[in-house]
Formats: C-alpha cells, sequence, structure tokens
C-alpha cells in the first residue's frame, strides 16, 4: 500500500489547512505516543461555507453526515499540519463526536459517520477507532458537530 | 515550597480543600506506566460546600461564566495536588474538557472556558498550553454553569 497522500489523491480529496486556535490553548498535545487533539469543527463546503444547523430543528441527518465527513477532513488536516505526515498516524484510537441536537434527536450515530467513514476510506485498518457519539444542547458557533480524536502516533 | 506553589501563592490564588466524592468513583486517577492523570470532572463549589448554579444566555453572562471556569480551574488543581503530592511533578496539561450549561442558542462556549484556559497557562506557563474542547450542555450537576475534565501528564 502507498502513502496516505497516494490514497488521498486516488479519492480525488485535498485536506483543508485547519486554523490554529487563537485562545490560551493549543491544537494537539502528544504524550507518549498518544496525540490528544482539541476538539475540530467542519471545514469549509464545496462552496466555501462552514455549515451551521442543529440536527432536528433545520438540518437533516444526510447534511449531518456530510457535515461530520468535513470535521473528519479538519481531523485529517490537523494531523498532517502537526506531525507533518499522515503516515505517522499508526492508529486511530479514538473519536468523541458531539452532534448538536434537539433534546429528541436520536441520531447522531448515524451523523457520526460522516467522519468515522472518511477516516477508515483515507486511513483503512488504521483508521478503525472507538468511538462515542453523543447529543449536545449547543456547540461554539453554532456548528452542528465537533470532534475530539485521541490519536497513536509514530 | 514547591515552585508552582510559590507561583500560586505570589499570583493570589488559594487552591480549594479536595471535595470527597460520595458515590462510587474517585477524584483522580494515575495510570503509572504512560504518566497520566486523569481527573473527573470538577463543578464550582459555594463555601459551605454546595453547588453553585447558574445557565449561559440564561441569567448569567460570559464574564461571569469566565470566573466560575477559573474557579473550577483551582479546584481541579487542589485535587490534582492531593494526588500527585507536588504541582511540579507536572510537567504537561494535555486536554481540558469543558463543559457549559447554556441555552440551545448560546454559542461562546469558548470565551467561557478560557477562564480555565488562561489560569492554567498563568500558572505553569508553556506546561500548561492544553488541547481542548468547549461544549455546550443541555444540563449539569446542581445545576451548575461550567464543569470540566483534565488529563495531565507528570512525571517522577
Amino acid at each position: 500500500m502507498g502513502t496516505a497522500d497516494d490514497r488521498l489523491k486516488e479519492l480525488g480529496i485535498t485536506l483543508p489547512d485547519p486554523p490554529d486556535p487563537v485562545a490560551n490553548y493549543v491544537s494537539s498535545v502528544r504524550t507518549g505516543d498518544l496525540l490528544f487533539l482539541a476538539g475540530s469543527g467542519p471545514a469549509k463546503d464545496a462552496a466555501g461555507k462552514i455549515p451551521l444547523g442543529k440536527l432536528g430543528e433545520d438540518m437533516s441527518v444526510e447534511e449531518g453526515y456530510d457535515a461530520a465527513r468535513l470535521v473528519g477532513m479538519n481531523v485529517l488536516g490537523r494531523l498532517r499540519k502537526d506531525l507533518g505526515s499522515l503516515d505517522r498516524v499508526k492508529r486511530v484510537i479514538k473519536l468523541l463526536t458531539m452532534v448538536n441536537c434537539t433534546a429528541d434527536f436520536k441520531d447522531q450515530p448515524a451523523v457520526a459517520n460522516g467522519a468515522s467513514d472518511l477516516l477508515v476510506e483515507v486511513l483503512g485498518d488504521r483508521g478503525r477507532h472507538s468511538r462515542s457519539a453523543v447529543g449536545m444542547v449547543s456547540l461554539p458557533g453554532g456548528i452542528p458537530v465537533e470532534i475530539e480524536a485521541i490519536v497513536e502516533v509514530e | 515550597m514547591s515552585e508552582i506553589e510559590r507561583r500560586l501563592e505570589s499570583l493570589g490564588y488559594g487552591l480549594p480543600e479536595q471535595v470527597t466524592p460520595v458515590a462510587n468513583y474517585v477524584p483522580a486517577v494515575s495510570v503509572a506506566g504512560v504518566g497520566l492523570v486523569y481527573l473527573s470532572g470538577h463543578v464550582p463549589r459555594t463555601p459551605d460546600g454546595g453547588i453553585v448554579s447558574g445557565r449561559l444566555g440564561d441569567g448569567m453572562t460570559v464574564e461571569e461564566g469566565y470566573e466560575v471556569a477559573k474557579q473550577v480551574a483551582l479546584a481541579l488543581l487542589g485535587t490534582l495536588r492531593a494526588e500527585v503530592g507536588d504541582l511540579d511533578r507536572v510537567t504537561r496539561i494535555v486536554k481540558l474538557l469543558t463543559m457549559v450549561n447554556c441555552t440551545p442558542d448560546f454559542g461562546d462556549q469558548p470565551a467561557v472556558a478560557n477562564g480555565a484556559s488562561d489560569l492554567l497557562v498563568e500558572v505553569f506557563g508553556h506546561k500548561g498550553r492544553h488541547a481542548r474542547s468547549a461544549v455546550g450542555m443541555a444540563a449539569l450537576p446542581g445545576n451548575c454553569p461550567v464543569e470540566i475534565e483534565m488529563i495531565v501528564q507528570v512525571a517522577g
């Protein structure tokens, strides 16, 4: 199997350059072989906009899936930026996928699949992770999905 | 006296007494093999040991939330000190999960969380620079406005 960059080219995916935090925290911290990432929001979509919305109110599960995939793009972009190369990812260990939703919305896992599917698509077996998918009453800036990741690195 | 204790004193910060959980969990767990300490979620306390209540976007301002987050960060440090004995053993504040009790339309969780992040960098300098998530919750224990979890790397 080729490198992660080969795979991205194969899939026709260009990773975004995610914005760095503007407050008193950093995008990721490495301890031993574990990398803890700060929460990521969605990257800009094809129209150049960051999706905003609340599942169960003004966003469908399909739109939520697409938004989660854009968050996955930001997570991969952040990993490549902070590690230098996605090939240094040994294993995606854990995702916490947080869905901005109404109190009666129960399809958080279907939304979270947008990110999980992308990670496996790009990283193969190294992208197979444990996951929690939960509902939040709101998220920063009104984004629909935010994801934290814990990754094992070389 | 440890260097960090000296810094806390010069900044005028006292660490609160640790509150012992009355349920089947502990305030912190040290994972010796990897030098990590996982702290339980901490909530803001009143002087008599009760829980401060409030909700961002519904009676509590961002500035007030910032101060509450700062108090919670100090409570976390109190527990950390009890767990590791000496705060100079901290080599890195790794990760914060800052949970803000707020209305569905409140989007300024990061501004509230800054109360904790700024405090940690003030006390620990570059070792205090952590990864963070700031999120909105429909409810929190005791109807408190902010609850924070923390993961810390320690040496020795």
